[in-house]
């Protein structure tokens, strides 16, 4: 369920500044809510089938909210619904809560599709080259931190099948993850020790090191990454020109739907669900090759 | 072609008394595999680790290394770095980078090899290693086994001529670690690459070498080839501590003082004993086995799993442990012998099934009465239950949990460590110590506990022969304390040579239990190398001693 | 985590209902304000609302406003307006009747949110603060001069007159001398 996943890592990037952008910087709803259902349809493709209801409810409490706080705060707006101590409750605020909700969840949902795509790897080719010795020191980070999550677990565990601070109390649990913390500095000195010496006994610190990665730019990478450009681009004119300028305060203004508006809607849309007709179309070519043997 | 040569080298720490390593003086031929074994402490790891300029501590040095033909000094940075390749002895620390493809090529990107030359490398060497099913996995999903292995494609990637490796099996189990061997076999033979190894468990390498290297004490004691070695070592001493590392076959040899060739491996010492000995006339018939009335832990139907989704791994695990007895669970990877243990330590919960620690049900046990002189568990990794800077802070700090007044804290302590033997290591810190030594002081901290029942997880793993040794005097002298010991281990020798009953665990439940001579001679591959060899003439005779004391007797009788 | 940020934004919605309390009028009953009737004798004051400078400085308005709707043609939002004075009276007192009786839109911070211990006026009509341009908000002028504290400190005597006007410059286009910190 990962067929997006599979190009370039710079074709993804350029996917996800143009979505991400645009979610940030552009505040036409139908922008806003096409993003929302995208990111849905994305988050939806890429998680496990087990994480789904957590997420929904996660997801929805924090719309709610989202949209709730913004009307005590802000009270812009022609229409005042009634008055909380003495300050207008306004429709527009309403609207723009929710507006901001959806933004909100939106965004977070695309930034999870990023993670979950964009994984380290990607990232450390992608700016390895400009930042060669700070990609190697990020990949040792990523390295390092599982490494001391099950480390500081296994002092945790063998400290309390000695009786120490095995109580519920939180005075003590605290205390124990103090002790705990000191041994493990111990450790990741005489840890770092070793890789320092492994790496040593491999040639590091010899002139001339170079970059070496899996990635390789296909010609459907370069397909992709041209349909992701011009869709991108035209949103951002649309923006730009003010075509489809939204304004919430303090009168909610008609949504345009002139010809050129309509487009860059139609081409935002199709940005968004890029990841979704990806997995679709290789689904049908999968199919199609497996009827076919 | 000499491809090595080491000239009266000598080698000494700053502010040691001690030369570390004293006039060694030796060469080694391209293709040969050369194995290292000494106690720990004799010098073998700084030895190894002159041998590789990037790696040489500091220090006074005296001698000349060199590598073919070129002194070490000379030698150029790029050829030293990729022409001596070099394995550490932790498979964890040993990793650089986050993914398995990246690690191989790390080694590559630092001498500036272009990327399609390393990727036709990497390519290559994942291939030879079988490491194409997890090449782009995160380093950190791997078995200690896969580890060790990328480390070692990792350091083959560059195309060394020599390869040392320091002590690279004693982090790993059984299984794996014959796995590694096997493949360092595998290279030697194939790609004629030269190997320097150190190694404990002499029982697998012992046959596959061209030549040993014995050390001790800095100096070469012996270096020979495997066949001629054991029975030299025992013409210099015959109480030699290496002298117990040796494999099976050549210790039940060195025992017996017959004139013949020294026997390797489990077939030649089979052919051995057959040779010289014959099946006698009646078998003897092992004592009835006593046990004390009292049952100190004991599992009924037992299931745990680790979350929801996953799979049971203790499916209905039921044993009895009785008060005073030594209890060794044995098994394969993976099958829940840690969980078992686990489960009996109160760490994790069985979500269904009873357990009872003398004779109460766990949840009977709240707070922290559970491990207040009464059980405790020893870890796989004893440097986990050490959290302060000197073995005595950590000692100090048990007995003010357990609100000794301070006037008799030291006195306690320094009764544990003389029993133990280890009031030397006192006021060290925990994670200068050797693998033998941090066993041993957390072993010592355990017992200020005052535990009846004792739990260990592997205690044996990474130790030399001696150390095992100390181990085993340290668990007699406890047992007849009349402490209970459960012990999860892979190693059959030492479950058969300690333990009152022994245990197979295979898919969440124990199998067998009974008396390691039973246990042992009904198993015909999960059993000792000396019950192997020795198994068609006296089926139930189980340890080297064993076979020793029934060839004896049979000589005696002639 | 998850937890955590809803659990956060639960607590800040709870605060806030606490400090606020639930204080819920309808829109009739906001506006419904008694003014009294002015008498020979009862003392006045005089009030205006302005937003002049605006319309020179139309370009760097909010594009949302840019209507006669919100920026009336003449810039006045409510013209010269007497006002009977009752005891104790500040510049917010009056301005505060003065809108509600007008039906007049206006958002303010209260005195016990801010630094100043003052009421501070963040919008009039739809025009807030930084609405025109980044200097821009209201401030007030009583007979002519700016005084340099907030709006409900000031209480008034009979027949002062009040000009509450919008400045897109720090107030140096309303004739304000003392610039820098802002009015209210």
């Amino acid at each position: 369920m990962k067929a997006f996943a599979n190009y370039h890592p710079a074709v993804l990037l350029v996917y996800f500044i143009s979505v991400l952008g645009t979610v940030i910087f552009v505040s036409n709803p139908v922008l806003q809510i096409t993003a929302l259902l995208g990111g849905i349809l994305f988050s939806l493709m890429l998680q496990k089938r087990s994480e789904i209801p957590g997420n929904i409810g996660f997801y929805t409490a924090l719309f709610l909210m989202a949209a709730i706080l913004n009307p005590m705060f802000s009270h812009n707006g022609v229409t005042p619904l009634f008055f909380l101590n003495g300050n207008p409750v306004t429709y527009e605020a309403i609207i723009r809560g929710i507006a901001i909700a959806v933004m909100i969840v939106g965004f977070l949902l695309w930034c999870k599709c990023y993670s979950e795509i964009m994984t380290s790897d990607k990232f450390l080719y992608l700016f390895g080259k400009a930042i060669p010795r700070f990609s190697l020191i990020l990949a040792m980070i990523l390295r390092f931190v599982p490494m001391f999550k099950r480390r500081w677990h296994s002092v945790k565990r063998a400290q309390k099948a000695m009786g120490f601070y095995s109580t519920k109390s939180y005075v003590d649990r605290i205390r124990n993850g103090i002790r705990v913390f000191s041994a493990m500095i111990a450790w990741t000195f005489e840890n770092t020790l070793e890789t320092s010496l492994s790496m040593k006994a491999r040639g590091y610190g010899i002139k001339g090191r170079t970059n070496f990665t899996l990635f390789r730019f296909y010609a459907h990478d370069a397909g992709i990454l041209n349909v992701c450009v011009l869709l991108a681009a035209l949103t951002a004119v649309g923006s730009v020109v003010g075509e489809i300028t939204f304004y919430y305060y303090p009168r909610i203004t008609q949504l345009s739907l002139s010809p050129f508006a309509i487009c860059v809607y139609v081409a935002f849309g199709a940005l968004s669900f890029l990841p979704f007709f990806i997995e679709v179309k290789e689904a049908l070519v999968w199919k199609y090759c497996v009827s076919k043997i | 072609m000499e491809i090595l040569r080491i000239e009266n080298l000598s080698f000494q720490y700053p502010q040691a008394e001690k030369k570390a390593v004293d006039g060694v003086s030796l060469a080694i031929n391209s293709g040969e595999f050369v194995v290292v074994c000494g106690e720990s402490g004799c010098g073998k790891t700084t030895l190894l680790k002159l041998l590789k300029k990037e790696l040489s501590p500091v220090g006074e040095k005296s001698g000349s290394i060199l590598y073919k033909g070129i002194p070490q000094e000379e030698l150029d940075k790029r050829t030293s770095a990729s022409e001596i390749g070099y394995v550490l002895q932790n498979p964890d620390n040993q990793l650089v980078t986050d993914k398995v493809w990246h690690e191989l090529a790390f080694g590559l990107e630092n001498l500036g090899v272009p990327t399609e030359i390393i990727r036709r490398r990497v390519g290559e060497m994942a291939s030879y290693f079988g490491i194409q099913d997890w090449f782009r996995k995160k380093t950190d999903e791997l078995s200690g086994g896969q580890k060790q292995l990328l480390n070692l494609a990792a350091v083959m990637v560059m195309q060394p001529k020599i390869l040392i490796l320091d002590e690279p099996t004693s982090q790993l189990d059984p299984i794996a670690a014959s796995d590694f061997i096997a493949t360092l076999q595998k290279l030697n033979r194939e790609l004629g690459l030269t190997i320097i190894l150190v190694e404990h468990r002499l029982e697998e390498v012992f046959p596959v070498a061209n030549k040993i290297l014995l050390m001790d004490q800095g100096k070469i004691l012996l270096y020979d080839a495997p066949r001629e070695l054991g029975q030299e070592l025992r013409n210099i001493r015959s109480d030699h501590h290496m002298l117990l590392g040796l494999p099976s076959a050549v210790r039940i040899y060195n025992a017996l003082n017959i004139c013949d060739e020294c026997p390797l491996t489990v077939k030649e010492g089979r052919d051995f004993l057959e040779k010289h000995f014959h099946e006698p006339d009646e078998q003897a018939v092992p004592a009835e086995y006593v046990h004390s009335d009292s049952i100190a832990v004991e599992l009924e139907k037992v299931w745990f799993r680790y979350e929801k989704d996953l799979p049971d791994i203790l499916r209905g695990t039921t044993l009895k442990v009785y008060q005073g007895e030594f209890y060794c669970i044995l098994g394969g990877n993976g099958t829940g012998k840690t969980t078992t243990l686990n489960v009996v330590s109160g760490l994790n919960k069985a979500y269904r099934g009873k357990v009872l620690i003398d004779g109460k049900p766990i949840k009977s046990y709240k707070g922290n009465s559970l491990y207040r002189n009464n059980l405790a568990f020893l870890p796989q990794n004893p440097q986990t239950v050490f959290i302060k800077d000197s073995v005595r802070e950590d000692f100090t700090e048990v007995l003010a949990g357990l609100d000794v007044p301070k006037s008799q804290r030291s006195e306690r302590i320094q009764g544990v460590a003389e029993r133990i033997g280890i009031t030397h290591l006192l006021d060290k810190n925990p994670y200068d110590l050797s693998g033998g030594e941090q066993q041993k002081c957390a072993i010592a901290k355990i017992l200020l506990l005052k535990p009846k029942i004792f739990l260990m997880d592997e205690p044996t793993k990474g130790l030399d022969a001696y150390s095992k040794h100390t181990l085993q005097c340290i668990l007699e002298d406890l047992k007849r304390e009349g402490i209970t010991i459960i012990m999860v281990t892979h190693d059959v020798e030492f479950a058969a040579e300690n333990a009152d009953r022994c245990a197979l665990f295979f898919d969440g439940e124990i199998l067998s239990a009974d008396i390691p001579t039973k246990f042992f001679s009904e198993n015909n591959f999960y059993t000792t190398a000396a019950n192997r060899m020795a198994r068609q003439l006296w089926p139930s005779a189980v340890t080297c001693s064993q076979v020793v004391a029934c060839c004896q007797e049979q000589v005696a009788q002639s | 985590m998850k937890k955590d940020i809803l659990a956060i934004l639960c607590i800040i919605l709870l605060v806030v209902v606490v400090i606020n309390g639930t204080n819920i009028q309808s829109v009739d009953e906001y506006y419904l304000t008694h003014i009294d009737d002015i008498t020979p004798d009862s003392e006045t004051v005089t009030i205006s609302i302005r937003c002049n400078t605006i319309l020179d400085n139309y370009d760097d308005l909010d594009p949302a406003l840019r209507s006669e709707e919100f920026v009336p043609a003449d810039g006045v939002i409510l013209p010269p307006t007497k006002y009977v004075l009752r005891p104790g009276d500040t510049v917010f007192d009056i301005l505060d009747r003065a809108v509600r009786y007008n039906k007049i839109q206006m958002e303010y911070q209260g005195a016990d949110k801010n630094s100043f211990g003052s009421v501070y006026i963040q919008g009039i009509h739809y025009l807030y603060e930084f609405s025109c341009g980044p200097y821009s908000g209201w401030m007030y002028r009583v007979d002519g001069e700016f005084p340099n504290y907030g709006c409900s400190k000031y209480e008034l005597k009979d027949g002062q007159v009040i000009e509450w006007i919008y400045t897109c410059n720090l107030g140096e286009d309303v004739g304000c001398i003392w610039m820098g910190d802002e009015e209210s």
